[in-house]
C-alpha cells in the first residue's frame, strides 16, 4: 500500500518523520473522530446552521512535500499541527465566532500557533481571511492509557464563511503558491475580490441581524395586541397565528356537531389576505371581529344537517374570507379567485363559488 | 366499497368507489394501508366512483395524506362527485388534501 520510504530521497531526519506519521495514522483516525462528534454535538446543542464540516489527514505525498520543503524546521511529527486539518464553514461571520468560542471550550488551544487571519490585514489590503485553532484533545473529553498521543498530536481547526471559503478555494486554484508568476492584474482583481466578499458578508450578518430584530418587535406587538401597528406580512402573520387567533370560530363551529378540530396550518392564507387588500393584522382582527358572526352562521346551514364530527382548523378563516367577499359585492368571481389562490385553478372552484353564492343567498347576512 | 390499486409507469394509480361509511371504514383503512407505506409514491386516487364519506372516511384520506408526506410521496383525488367534494369543502379538507 505504501512507498517505500527510501524512495523519497528524504534525509533521514525527514525519512524518521515520515515513519513516524504512518504508524500514527490510525492515531489520527481515531483524533478525527472524537474531534468530530464533539463539534457535530456542540453545533446541534448550540443551534448554530453551518454549511460544511469537513476533515482529512494529510496525504503521505502532501507531507513528503512538505518535509522536502521545510522538514529542517520540525523536530518530529508532533511539531506538524495539520496533520489532521478540520475546517467549519458557517453562513455568517458572526456565526465563526461563535464556533471559535464553542472550540474554545471543547478542546486545549495551543494560543501561540493559532492565528485569526481576518486580523492581519492591513488597512488597505484584502485577501484570505480565516480563523486557525491548534488543538488538542483534552483529557477530560477522551483518554485512552493504550493511545497516549490523542491527547499530545495537534490538529488545526479552521473556521470560515462560505463566502471566505469560496474565495479561498479559488484563491488556491491559481496555484498562487505554487512558484509560477502570477500577473499583477490578476492578483489585484482578486484583492479586490476579497474585499467585496468581505463587505458582502457583513451585509449578509447585518440583514439576519436587522431581520432578527423585527421578528422580535412584532412578536412583542403580537404579544401585546398592538395589531394595527403590524403590517401584514408572512413573517408578522405567522406569528399572529401562533396566538390561536381563529381558535374560538374554529371551537364555535365545532360545536355545531361536537366535531374534533384537526390541526392544519392556515398560514397560506396570507395571499388571500393581501389580495383583499388586508394591510395589517389590525384588518385581519377586525376581520375576526365583524364577520364571526356570519361565518359561524355560513357554518352552521353547512355542516348542521350533516353527521360530519371532524373539521380542519382552517374551516375558520375559510368561512370569514367567504362571507367577507360575499357581503363586499366580491360574487362568484371573488370566491372563485380565492379557491384558486389557496387550492389551484380548477373546475371544482366554479361549482363551489357559485353553490356557495346560492347557499348565502338564503342567509340573513346578504339580505340586510 | 371497492379499492384498487396498481402501479402504472411509476405512478400509483388507486380507484375507490361506494360508499365510505362506519360500516366499512375499517376495511377501508385497512385497504389504504399498503398506500400508507410505499417511500415517495406518487398517488393519484380516482374518486369518480365514491358516491359517500362519512367523518370515518374523512380521517382515513387524512392519514393516508399523513402517511404519504410523511413518506416524501405526493397524493391526488381525482374526479369527485360534487357531493363528496362539498365534505371536503365544507369542513376546511380541501385546503389540506389535494384535490383535482
Amino acid at each position: 500500500m505504501f512507498e517505500n520510504v527510501e524512495q523519497y530521497g528524504l534525509d533521514l531526519h525527514c525519512t524518521m518523520i515520515l515513519e513516524e506519521y504512518r504508524e500514527s495514522v490510525p492515531v489520527f483516525e481515531k483524533i478525527k473522530e472524537i474531534a468530530l462528534n464533539a463539534i457535530n454535538r456542540a453545533i446541534s446543542e448550540n443551534g448554530i446552521y453551518i454549511t460544511a464540516l469537513e476533515s482529512r489527514i494529510k496525504a503521505e505525498q502532501s507531507l513528503v512535500g512538505k518535509l522536502e520543503l521545510k522538514g529542517v524546521k520540525y523536530m518530529s511529527l508532533s511539531d506538524i499541527t495539520d496533520i489532521l486539518g478540520m475546517r467549519v464553514i458557517t453562513f455568517y461571520t458572526d456565526e465563526v465566532d461563535k464556533i471559535a468560542a464553542m472550540a474554545d471550550r471543547l478542546f486545549d488551544i495551543d494560543w501561540a500557533n493559532s492565528v485569526d487571519k481576518r486580523k492581519m490585514h492591513e488597512l488597505n489590503s484584502f485577501g484570505y481571511n480565516s480563523l486557525h485553532y491548534i488543538c488538542r484533545i483534552p483529557k477530560s473529553m477522551y483518554f485512552d492509557p493504550q493511545m497516549p498521543q490523542i491527547n499530545e498530536f495537534r490538529f488545526e481547526l479552521q473556521m470560515r464563511t462560505a463566502l471566505q471559503h469560496v474565495w479561498a478555494n479559488i484563491h488556491h486554484d491559481t496555484g498562487y503558491k505554487s512558484g509560477v508568476e502570477i500577473p499583477y492584474d490578476y492578483l489585484r482583481n482578486l484583492s479586490r475580490l476579497a474585499g467585496m466578499l468581505e463587505l458582502a458578508d457583513e451585509q449578509f450578518s447585518q440583514i439576519r441581524t436587522g431581520i432578527n430584530d423585527y421578528r422580535r418587535q412584532v412578536q412583542q406587538l403580537v404579544s401585546s395586541s398592538k395589531f394595527e401597528e403590524v403590517p401584514l406580512d408572512g413573517d408578522t402573520f405567522g406569528s399572529y397565528l401562533k396566538i390561536k387567533p381563529f381558535d374560538k370560530l374554529n371551537r364555535r363551529i365545532a360545536a355545531i356537531n361536537q366535531a374534533e378540530v384537526h390541526h392544519a396550518s392556515c398560514v397560506h392564507y396570507i395571499s388571500v389576505l393581501k389580495a383583499l387588500g388586508f394591510k395589517t393584522l389590525g384588518d385581519v382582527e377586525k376581520l375576526i371581529h365583524d364577520y364571526s358572526d356570519d361565518a359561524y352562521k355560513l357554518a352552521t346551514y353547512e355542516l348542521g344537517n350533516t353527521d360530519i364530527d371532524i373539521i380542519s382548523e382552517t374551516v375558520a378563516i375559510q368561512d370569514l374570507l367567504i362571507v367577507y367577499i360575499l357581503e363586499n359585492g366580491g360574487g362568484e368571481h371573488g370566491l372563485i379567485y380565492m379557491f384558486n389562490t389557496l387550492n389551484g385553478p380548477s373546475d371544482y372552484n366554479t361549482i363551489r363559488a357559485r353553490r356557495l353564492v346560492d347557499t348565502a343567498s338564503q342567509l340573513p347576512f346578504m339580505n340586510r | 366499497m371497492n379499492v384498487t390499486i396498481a402501479n402504472e409507469g411509476g405512478k400509483v394509480i388507486s380507484a375507490v368507489t361506494g360508499r365510505v361509511d362506519t360500516t366499512n371504514a375499517a376495511d377501508f383503512q385497512e385497504q389504504m394501508k399498503p398506500l400508507m407505506s410505499l417511500q415517495n409514491p406518487d398517488i393519484e386516487m380516482d374518486c369518480s366512483g365514491l358516491e359517500y364519506t362519512s367523518s370515518q372516511g374523512l380521517r382515513i384520506f387524512l392519514m393516508l395524506q399523513k402517511a404519504v408526506s410523511a413518506n416524501g410521496g405526493k397524493l391526488v383525488l381525482l374526479n369527485m362527485q360534487p357531493q363528496v367534494k362539498e365534505v371536503f369543502d365544507i369542513t376546511g379538507f380541501s385546503n389540506i388534501i389535494s384535490i383535482l
